[in-house]
């Protein structure tokens, strides 16, 4: 599921980067105020063992292998601001030191692997589990429904993001400049992997995980290891997941709607989709040309298609952080509240 | 005995599970060499963990150089960085212990959040480096040492915050004799220049070599024996109740026997 | 007190049959994931003791400052990122051979590392999209002629198969772009000491805390490296028999969570190590890089390329 360098234009890249900047921000302000001091040690170390895991074979049914994420697992003990930053590390050493990953595309990994994985998964774990003790049931049932929940929904969205590139950046004649393959290619392909076999190894090895922390050190599921996350976070995640599952239904469901095969549209067919254009994209869109000219050189109307896309992406983007911002800011003033 | 280093007074600690110190009562004072024994779980790290500053007592007291060491007075940035730099402790971890990048940084790691100025810190993290012989390992990274070469740095890292008060826990465990001998050395070494010395063990052996006195946790989580080291070792039944010696099988002129173990002294092979 | 030796089970005593050639039944056991993750374990973990030894080498860009190197690597990244033109991407790619030599790798075994799984696993992707079948465009070779259209259920396959010009040139533009960008990225990491590359990170408004947390990490990859590879070898010692996939399943969940605890406690230890050396939650930086001027040439010489492959894509474009 590691994009590398090369798959997704810089401008979806650079997207994900914007929305990925204020979740690490807030991510690290609230692993600070939480955890103090004792943050980098501990999230350290939750990166360094996701880095390991990822390494972890897991035999599957049917002879072949397939590795886990462990992105919920750590969710599940360390909470999920501090998942985030330790996949974000564990993520970020694998691109720059193993190649595991592109550079640019660190923003984009990140924000599948390190953001809607997790984030998800600690969520649905927290909805599964809610009231159950340490020891019962719910809990590893839970984490494993989570995980496996987690890493398709990151896997939806590394196909999105992959698959709108032809649609958005090709030639005027149709060479594509990125990946190739529109969303009717890369959904179907990038989920029925995902869906079979590698949501099961992730489902598998963290229920597992689980059951064994249960017997050999309870301590840690009941949030010793992250008290408050545990206690007031997994509150405050909940107006901040809605907002996320708004984003992720409107934007790519948006564009599948519209685009039955986004990726082999004939001009004639963009023409007809684009050409009710609103004025005020349109003018945004002349905003874009203007900071990406480029896009103006074959000019007329190709100039105005990737930019209101981009600025669709972008917007996505804008969305993202304020609605990130929104929900800091009411989960502090409940939080005071309490 | 108002100038003690540290006045540790009725000190009581449990973990979730189990209870490390109940109830332990002892003074050091400045300039001394005492040796903490204690088995396996008696809590004798817990017991160094609360003189640094690390865990802080249930029940009793831990004063340090005359002022209460407590949670909350450790908050005080002043405070603190004053008793940091009197105070260095030597994990049994080597591992843990080493978390930067590499030898230089970790050795400049504790100077620096001290807040020294520059040029003191090079002073000190190049001086401490020739002290151990590390100077051909500057640049390397904590994964690519060996287990001495890891203790080594782990003191030098601790040495040039130059503190007052040094803390080891099991400094020999898990060493080649080289290293031991040479540790052993220089512990020595660092007392002789008047610094204070507190060692937790469980090998005898070692300590005839670097204290002077002995103060020993039984198996009660309290002090069981506290004086002159070798008085402390002559004390068979002493030790003995706090399972620091066991009887073990013994080769001599062919014949198979059983005796006390306690690797500090010779004994007679022909009175057996 | 009874003697230890003597409290021996009979079972215990004495040693059991020696192996010989008699014992084989010729059945070998397939490669196991047991296996596989012990070979990924240590491949990471040699792959650092080489990394370091070549950053070691005085080599160009072992001796640029990390920070106009990692500046200027990031230029060129964002460069090949936005090239649209083959020809331009190849040039780059000469550009990042180039700085290879100059830095004393050895350029068979710089292609190889570049080459092997990433650029290759980009051209085992794009291969079906360069066919008509797949993505439609301009026939370029036609390979097989239906002559009258064909379907595929409700899919229509159209009359002919053949490559097509955009789907080769696409495929060209994305394995080419693809190949530079990984050999930017591995030149940066081979020539660049880890503890180095974090120092640059600051100089890009990387909070202190993020990068000390990235060291640590980095440092306690290689610890739980070598305590996975540990329980993995252990396993392996004491494997008798085809493997199980199930036993094998539960056993990597249990080594998880076994590394999960020694994890925790790691982290507590780490934590004690820290506070007890002046550690208060805010890191302080060791020591400001004294940049040359030829530091900054490196960095002028890699944004002169990054700016001309630009412009001279756009001519072209």
């Amino acid at each position: 599921m590691h994009i590398p360098d090369g798959y997704i234009s810089p401008q979806t890249a650079g997207g994900l980067w914007a929305i990925m900047v204020p979740v690490w921000y807030t991510a690290a302000y609230k692993v600070k105020k939480v955890l103090k001091a004792k943050q980098a040690p501990l999230v350290a170390i939750g990166a360094a063992f996701t880095f390991v895991i990822m390494m972890f074979n897991v035999p599957v049914p049917g002879g072949t292998s397939g590795h886990a994420v462990g992105g919920t697992l750590v969710a599940v003990v360390l909470g999920p601001w501090a998942a985030i930053i330790s996949v974000t590390v564990a993520l970020v050493i694998q691109a720059l030191f193993f190649g595991d990953g592109g550079i640019i595309a660190i923003g984009a990994n990140c924000f599948n692997m390190a953001f809607v994985l997790p984030v998800s998964g600690y969520f649905i774990y927290r909805l599964l589990s809610a009231g159950a003790p340490a020891s019962g049931a719910r809990r590893w049932i839970g984490a494993g429904i989570g995980a496996y929940a987690g890493i398709n929904l990151a896997a939806f969205m590394t196909a999105v993001e992959v698959g709108i590139q032809p649609g958005l950046f090709h030639a005027a004649d149709g060479t594509p400049f990125y990946s190739p393959y529109g969303l009717s290619q890369t959904i179907p392909a990038m989920m029925l992997v995902h869906s079979t076999v590698i949501g099961f190894i992730e489902l598998a090895v963290t229920s597992l995980a689980v059951l064994y922390l249960q017997r050999a050190h309870p301590g840690l599921l009941g949030g010793a290891a992250a008290p408050a996350p545990d206690a007031g976070g997994g509150f405050r995640l909940k107006p901040l997941i809605i907002g996320l599952l708004l984003m992720l239904i409107f934007v790519p469901l948006g564009l599948i709607a519209s685009a039955t095969a986004w990726g082999e549209w004939s001009p004639a067919e963009i023409r007809q989709r684009f050409g009710f254009v609103p004025e005020g994209m349109r003018r945004f869109a002349g905003i874009w040309r203007g900071i990406l000219p480029g896009y103006g050189a074959q000019g007329g109307f190709w100039s105005s298609v990737p930019g209101y896309l981009v600025s669709g992406v972008v917007g996505v983007a804008i969305i993202g952080a304020i609605t990130f911002l929104i929900v800091t800011f009411l989960s502090r003033r409940s939080g005071k509240s309490a | 005995m108002n100038d003690a280093i540290f006045d540790i007074k009725a000190v009581e600690y449990s973990y979730e599970d189990a209870v490390a110190l109940a109830g332990v009562s002892f003074k050091v004072d400045p300039g001394e060499s005492v040796a903490l024994l204690g088995a396996n779980g008696s809590g004798k790290s817990t017991l160094l963990m609360m003189l640094d500053g690390l865990v802080f007592p249930s029940r009793g007291s831990v004063s340090a150089f005359g002022e209460p060491l407590t949670e909350a007075a450790l908050l005080d940035e002043g405070f603190s960085q004053a008793f940091r730099r009197r105070v260095g402790f030597v994990f049994q971890n080597s591992d843990a212990q080493l978390f930067s990048p590499n030898v230089l940084e970790e050795i400049a790691f504790g100077p620096l959040h001290l807040g020294l100025p520059p040029a003191e810190i090079d002073r000190r993290v190049n001086d401490t480096i020739h002290i151990l012989g590390l100077d051909h390992l500057r640049e390397r990274p904590p994964f690519h040492l060996s287990g001495g070469e890891k203790k080594k740095v782990a003191l030098a890292s601790v040495l040039a915050i130059n503190p007052d008060v040094l803390l080891f826990d099991e400094p020999t465990a898990g060493l080649d004799p080289k290293t031991e001998a040479f540790l052993l050395q220089l512990i020595k070494e660092i007392n002789r220049a008047g610094k204070t010395i507190i060692t937790a063990t469980q090998d005898l052996r070692i300590v005839p070599f670097l204290a002077r006195r002995a103060v020993v946790l039984g198996e009660d989580h309290r002090v069981a024996g506290d004086g002159d080291a070798l008085t402390v070792l002559a004390d068979q039944d002493l030790l003995m109740a706090a399972n620091l010696v066991h009887h073990h099988p013994h080769m001599h002129a062919g014949i198979e026997h059983l005796h006390p173990h306690s690797h500090v002294e010779g004994h007679d092979h022909h009175q057996g | 007190m009874p003697k230890p030796l003597s409290t021996a089970p009979a079972w215990m005593r004495g040693t059991g049959p020696a192996t010989c050639a008699c014992c084989r039944i010729g059945r070998t056991r397939k490669r196991s994931a047991v296996e596989r993750t012990i070979q990924n374990l240590t491949r990471a973990l040699k792959n650092s003791v080489f990394s370091e030894q070549v950053a070691a080498r005085p080599g160009l860009l072992q001796k640029a400052d990390p920070r106009a190197k990692t500046a200027g690597l990031l230029g060129l990244l964002l460069a090949t990122a936005v090239i649209r033109q083959p020809l331009i991407l190849l040039g780059m790619y000469a550009v990042t051979l180039a700085g290879a030599a100059a830095s004393r790798l050895s350029l068979g075994f710089f292609i190889k590392r570049v080459w092997l799984f990433i650029p290759i696993f980009a051209g085992i992707i794009v291969a079906p999209s360069i066919f008509n079948v797949v993505k439609a465009g301009d026939p370029l070779v036609t390979i097989w002629n239906f002559g009258h259209e064909v379907h595929l259920g409700p899919w229509s396959l159209g009359d002919s198969v053949a490559i097509t010009k955009q789907g080769l040139e696409g495929a060209a533009i994305l394995i080419l772009r693809v190949a530079v960008s990984v050999s930017l990225a591995v030149l940066l990491a081979l020539t660049t000491r880890w503890s180095d590359l974090l120092k640059a990170l600051r100089v890009f408004y990387v909070p202190r805390v993020f990068i000390l947390t990235l060291s640590m990490t980095y440092r306690y990859i290689f610890l739980l490296l070598s305590l996975a590879s540990d329980m993995f070898t252990a396993r392996r010692s004491r494997m008798v028999g085809p493997s199980n996939p199930r036993e094998d399943r539960h056993f990597a969940a249990a080594s998880m969570g076994t590394l999960l605890g020694k994890s925790h406690s790691l982290s507590n230890e780490i934590y004690a190590a820290m506070v007890s050396r002046g550690y208060n939650g805010e890191p302080v930086a060791l020591r400001r890089f004294r940049a040359r001027t030829a530091d900054w040439a490196v960095f002028a010489a890699a944004v002169v390329i990054a700016l001309v492959a630009w412009g001279a894509d756009r001519a072209l474009g």
